[in-house]
């Protein structure tokens, strides 16, 4: 199908962009590219709506605590309604950490009262570990009640790669589905499960950014897309040596490594893999 | 001396400075700037009696690392504390910026209370660093506005005003956050700077001339160091010898400064001219790339990814912050090394470098000696490469150069 134009919602650019979150955008926009799609970026700042009907694509980034307060209640208030419209109507969408944390119902802080969330997601975030802008305790105290490292999930067939970097832990509600299952590090709050995943809405704590090295969870998101905004999720395949070589870099590293992991980062895989991959595309 | 980037070639640019004073620094290895560094330092300095040598010029100048600050400043009783800038650097380490700004802050109340504070006051997040301390304070700041930067640089990293966290407004970028700023909210706006750059001149690839006030003097700084951000570096030292109170005609003692070992080092690989440049942050690679580029020469490159060993330090993410999308075109040839060499390549080819309608030949070599062989191979006679790259790789590369008596040992300098 020629001339096929997708509109990419990018959520607060100049806020939560901090953990080379354009990257995610860039992967988007090349890849759809290529496939002679322009996927066009809109920036979303504070006091911009999201209007459903116009977005077929929402992208939310990583911040720390400061950067969540700075944006909260203009995501719960302004954007909320159009990023839960957009995604029943069938939109993607991707979040990434803190951004994740604060879609689904509410992010309680170590102090003070939680932080709304979108609601998008039945899930809650809980920061265990104390508020690092007021925290007297060194560098390496703080690390210590910390996911911090490679994130290596299984999703369906495909396996995901990523880091973490997070002391909050978020919970699912009992509508929720988790993305994955952990194989290597934390995940959501360390019960095995990672992520969570609505329609072709997608949230995690995969990092990386995540879609570079993932290009699987890319093209995941640009048919989901495609499939809200034309019905048809054509999708010519790409030549992806350089992302693969990537991707398994870090899987066969992580192999390699698992070993001299602590047991308490280590994490046997589970024999229930979820087999079968709930697409929702056929 | 501490900061993100530049703490190492700050401190030789003063302890020259100091040399031409009469004084008689004594600094620590560039890198070995947390706690134990710091005391092999004094240790390989002290006598058998077990004290350090009675010297009325003696002077300590240490980097210290960001993360120790609030170890070392209570110990060490320093005349004045320089802080280059911010950026964000090691997130796996140092978790977040704003964390370590903190962190900062908190270890600043061990500092004396007649101690001067010398500060980037176009670093937003540092111009305003200990706000709540009575300390003396010397601003240092360029004014050239000739590089001035449009819009926003996307390698900024977001800071928001240090007093009502509301959004800054700049008149002027020059790099990252750094530049002319104003806060929309309260009002708090760059401190006018005691040491200020009215010019700077990149004089050449590996040079800059910058004409500096300072309180009572008036000076042209010739920095035999590369870019915009040894420019920063000068001004630094020259504000903080401002704060040791030497005398004007120390200053320009900065032309001495030698590069760093690994900071834009200039080796020789087979009759051919290599240039070894240590990034390991989103602000320092631009900056190096940047700089490299700056000419308009084409520039061949060897870029280099690693992460630190067993996993401690994995995330390399800051990769997909640097500016390479406005650096396209000006590298035919790039040979990408290291154990994350896979990731820089997925970046070029996202950046188009390489790729559809990319103009760079991209090679991947994980190992860093075939790789730099490769690069020089590569490149045209005559032209210099330039290998730009995380620590590991460099170090490899060095030691490689070392054995072959190309260079000294790393600290031999």
């Amino acid at each position: 199908m020629a001339n096929r134009k997708l509109i990419v919602g990018y959520l607060y650019p100049d806020i939560m962009s901090g953990y080379g979150d354009r990257g995610n955008v860039a992967t988007i926009v090349r890849r759809c590219g290529w496939r002679g799609i322009t996927a066009e970026v809109w920036e979303l700042r504070l006091g911009d709506p999201v209007v459903a009907d116009e977005v077929d694509l929402l992208m939310i980034g990583n911040g720390g605590e400061f950067h969540q307060r700075l944006i909260a209640r203009d995501l719960a208030d302004v954007k909320a309604p159009g990023i839960c419209e957009a995604v029943a109507q069938g939109a993607a969408l991707l979040a990434v950490g803190a951004g994740y944390e604060l879609l689904g119902r509410f992010y309680q802080p170590s102090k003070g009262v939680e932080l709304p969330g979108a609601g998008l997601f039945d899930t809650w975030t809980i920061q265990h570990g104390d508020d690092l802008a007021t925290a007297s305790y060194s560098i390496t105290q703080a690390r210590a009640g910390r996911a911090i490292g490679d994130l290596l999930v299984r999703w369906g067939d495909e396996l995901l790669v990523g880091f973490e970097n997070h002391s909050a832990k978020t919970y699912l509600g009992p509508t929720a589905q988790a993305l994955g299952e952990v194989i290597l590090g934390q995940g959501n709050n360390g019960d095995g499960g990672e992520g969570v995943r609505l329609g072709c809405a997608v949230g995690t704590y995969l990092r990386g950014p995540c879609l570079p090295r993932n290009p699987v969870l890319a093209d995941f998101l640009i048919r989901g897309a495609l499939l809200r905004r034309y019905r048809d999720c054509e999708l010519k395949p790409l030549p992806d040596e350089l992302e693969h070589a990537a991707h398994d870099t870090a899987v066969n590293r992580l192999r390699e490594s698992a070993g001299g992991i602590s047991p308490a980062r280590r994490r046997i895989p589970s024999k229930r893999y979820m087999r079968q991959r709930q697409r929702v595309y056929s | 001396m501490t900061g993100t980037n530049g703490k190492g070639t700050t401190c030789r640019m003063l302890a020259g400075m100091m040399r031409a004073a009469g004084l008689h620094p004594m600094l620590n290895h560039e890198g070995s700037n947390q706690p134990a560094g710091l005391a092999s330092t004094l240790l390989a300095h002290a006598t058998a009696s077990g004290h350090l040598p009675a010297d009325a010029g003696a002077i300590g100048v240490f980097e210290v690392d960001e993360g120790s600050l609030g170890e070392i400043l209570p110990q060490a009783n320093p005349v004045a504390a320089v802080f280059t800038n911010i950026f964000r650097d090691q997130m796996d380490r140092y978790l977040e910026l704003d964390y370590l700004v903190r962190h900062l802050e908190r270890g600043l109340l061990g500092l004396p209370a007649d101690a001067t504070l010398v500060l980037n006051a176009d670093d937003p997040r540092l111009a305003y660093l200990g706000s709540e301390l009575t300390n003396p304070r010397i601003w240092f700041g360029l004014e050239d506005l000739g590089h001035r930067r449009g819009g926003v640089d996307h390698t900024s990293d977001f800071p928001r005003c240090p007093r009502c966290a509301g959004e800054l407004r700049y008149s002027s970028v020059f790099y990252a956050h750094l530049g002319h700023w104003e806060c929309g909210g309260c009002g708090l706006a760059r401190p006018a700077p005691q040491v200020r750059a009215a010019k700077a001149d990149l004089t050449g690839p590996g040079s800059s001339r910058l004409q500096v006030v300072a309180p009572g003097t008036e000076a042209v700084l010739e920095v035999p160091l590369p870019g915009l951000y040894n420019a920063y570096n000068a001004l630094a030292a020259t504000a903080a010898a401002t704060a040791c109170q030497l005398p004007s005609n120390a200053l320009s003692a900065v032309d001495q400064v030698t590069t760093g070992c690994l900071r834009m080092e200039r080796v020789s690989v087979d009759g051919r001219e290599v240039y070894l440049a240590l990034a390991k942050n989103c602000s320092g690679f631009t900056e190096v790339l940047r700089s490299v580029l700056a000419g308009g020469q084409p520039g061949h490159l060897m870029l280099g990814l690693n992460d630190q060993a067993r996993q401690q330090q994995p995330d390399v993410s800051w990769i997909w912050d640097v500016d390479f999308e406005s650096l396209r075109g000006l590298v035919p040839s790039a040979v990408l090394s290291g154990n994350r060499a896979s990731d820089l390549a997925v970046r070029l080819k996202y950046a188009r470098w390489a790729g559809p309608g990319g103009q760079t030949d991209v090679a991947v070599e994980p190992d860093p000696v075939r790789a730099l062989r490769l690069a020089v191979a590569r490149a045209p006679e005559g032209r210099p490469v330039w290998v730009v790259s995380t620590d590991l790789v460099l170090r490899q590369l060095r030691e490689w150069l070392r054995r072959r008596g190309h260079v000294g040992k790393v600290w031999e300098r």
